[in-house]
């Protein structure tokens, strides 16, 4: 049972890292063939926090598309864009640093698929009118939005796969990630002159445009922006208060899309417009095959061997997880890679004793997958989407352009945050 | 009454046209839509008088229609010029592509049938592998009408 569980899922990721077949039919396809042969059973599938569907993951990603659904029809990401895009009195590399600020922030609270389909439009109407090429813009805040969606629990899809796995709080994340979030981006900000040398060259003339913008004009339904906006601060707090009234993040997001559905009165295909069902089968049928690895000891073998090369040592298992996570999420899509990980993971948090803190393989994890996302073209779902948007106005992204940046940005990412776990669980932990 | 009998010449662009030029011909004679051909002059699309209008909005306002009233009269007014060199291949919305043609012998529901599930306001007629003409929809309910 074990060699068809590994046969399937081997076969299933090389189909999902050649982007050949839709990936979701083959996580389907694979889920099905283990549930067929019994390798799985309907408990396992269903019911089972170890080998199952992580229900949790599944209706928190379900709720925060139904609140973005609802907050993207309200224009206020538009608005705070022109916004900063005045602030930056036209200068080409305040606007690009000021954008990126916006995009970070925006990924931390919201998926980085939304924040990218957000922010391009707007930096291309900004570029049109200050008539320089979009394309450093674009993708300065693609990387921009894989870090800053590593910050919290509900910015990215590997973290959420984490939280609901190790069993970690929005908090957690705050007080874990967030700090070498915030390194990374200052540190990204500070190479943006270097890395896109040559991209702020601008007519004074053009600059006057920029400004003739009416970022208010942005704002369609001021009532919908401020019921959406208590909803959201409803949300966000019950997700920090967690340890307070005790409920989970998937209940909190249902709760908030519901509250929310309520008290708009917008129809259904607009708060439903942004539910991507594909990414929800996708992870139902990557769960299913995890599972079968989980069930049939795989994982718990993988493990083992893991725990011997690193000979039981925490930092050296901790940077290997790092090590490993960034460049495999760079290749292949850093949802499946996450869900592979996680029970590997959850063993060797188990099995070895010489940890300073007890969540620093998840952390390591987190931060391979998260900033690994930055490496290619295709390492997060973010970036091919951007590529998509600038294909279409007539300003493509080429694979090299796009990972000649990428890379630079994930080596030192990866290093910083190498740094930071080694210097805060390690030496002063 | 079959389709060859309602079919009527009617202004027809190809893939290369120019798409100002495009835009200028549904304007100037007010048509419903145009059928574009490929340059093998087989029917290759059709394009609604409202997908024209289409060509003149950037793509960055037609993925985000908030950013349409950031925009200030003077720049909104000279939207037409972004076109340019464009194509109308260039500037053809994928979805548009996939409009059947009919055949000469087909009758007048099969016709209003195709057209209304793909809302399309005209539907290329081909007669012996050619382009034979065009039933525009008030052509269509001009002929079902008279009898």
């Amino acid at each position: 049972m074990a060699v068809i569980a590994i046969s399937v899922f081997v076969v299933a990721y090389v189909l999902i890292a050649s982007d050949r077949i839709n990936k979701t039919l083959v996580a389907l396809c694979g889920g099905a063939i283990v549930l067929a042969l019994g390798i799985v059973e309907a408990d396992d599938a269903f019911y089972s926090h170890e080998t199952g569907i992580d229900w949790n993951v599944i209706f928190l990603l379900f709720g925060m598309m139904i609140i973005v659904g609802v907050l993207r029809q309200t224009g206020v990401f538009e608005y705070v864009a022109i916004w900063a895009a005045k602030r930056a009195n036209g200068s080409p590399l305040r606007i690009m640093m000021l954008l990126v600020l916006v995009t970070a922030i925006a990924s931390a609270l919201l998926d980085n698929v939304t924040t990218v389909l957000l922010i391009a439009p707007v930096t291309l109407l900004v570029c049109d009118r200050l008539a320089i090429n979009p394309v450093p813009f674009l993708i300065a805040e693609v990387l921009a939005s894989n870090i800053g969606g590593a910050s919290t629990l509900v910015g990215d899809p590997p973290n959420i796969i984490i939280a609901s796995r190790a069993g970690l709080t929005f908090n957690d994340f705050l007080v874990h990630m967030t700090p070498i979030v915030l390194i990374v981006m200052v540190a990204f900000i500070a190479m943006l002159p270097f890395i896109f040398r040559g991209s702020f060259d601008v007519d004074p003339e053009r600059v006057a445009d920029v400004m003739t913008l009416n970022e208010r004009e942005a704002i369609r339904d001021p009532r919908l922006l401020i019921k959406c906006g208590a909803v959201l601060i409803a949300v966000f707090a019950a997700f920090i208060l967690h340890s307070v009234v005790h409920i989970e993040p998937s209940i909190v997001a249902l709760l908030g899309a519901g509250l929310l559905i309520l008290i708009s009165r917008l129809e259904q295909r607009d708060y439903l417009a942004s539910v991507e069902w594909e990414t929800l089968l996708f992870f139902v049928g990557l769960f299913v095959m995890v599972g079968a690895l989980v069930k049939t000891g795989v994982v718990d073998q993988l493990a083992r061997s893991a725990t011997e090369f690193t000979n039981g040592n925490g930092l050296l298992t901790t940077m290997l997880i790092l090590g490993i996570s960034a460049p495999v999420s760079g290749v292949i899509d850093n949802i499946p890679f996450t869900a592979t990980m996680t029970p590997i993971v959850s063993e060797l948090s188990a099995s070895i004793s010489d940890l300073s803190h007890p969540h620093v393989l998840w952390w390591a994890l987190a931060l391979g997958a998260d900033f690994g996302g930055n490496l290619t073209a295709v390492g997060a779902s973010a970036n091919v989407v951007m590529l998509g948007i600038a294909r279409r106005a007539d300003n493509p992204i080429s694979f090299w352009e796009f990972t000649r940046k990428g890379l630079l940005i994930t080596v030192v990412s990866i290093a910083l945050s190498a740094l930071y776990l080694w210097l805060r669980y390690f030496v002063f932990g | 009454m079959h389709a060859e009998d309602m079919a009527e010449d009617f202004p027809v662009i190809t893939v290369d046209t120019n798409a100002l030029e495009a835009a200028r011909i549904l304007a100037e004679h007010r048509l419903p839509g145009i059928l574009v051909t490929d340059t093998d002059g087989r029917p290759y699309a059709v394009l609604p008088a409202s997908q024209v209008v289409r060509f003149i909005v950037p793509t960055y306002v037609q993925d985000d229609p908030s950013l349409a009233g950031v925009i200030n009269e003077s720049w909104a007014d000279k939207a037409a010029e972004k076109l340019g060199d464009k194509k109308v291949h260039d500037v053809l919305p994928e979805h548009l592509t996939d409009v059947p043609p009919v055949n000469a012998d087909d009758t007048i529901i099969e016709v209003a049938a195709l057209m209304a599930r793909l809302r399309s306001p005209l539907i290329a007629v081909m007669k012996d592998h050619k382009l034979h003409g065009v039933i525009t929809a008030s052509r269509l309910l001009d002929a079902a009408l008279r009898r």
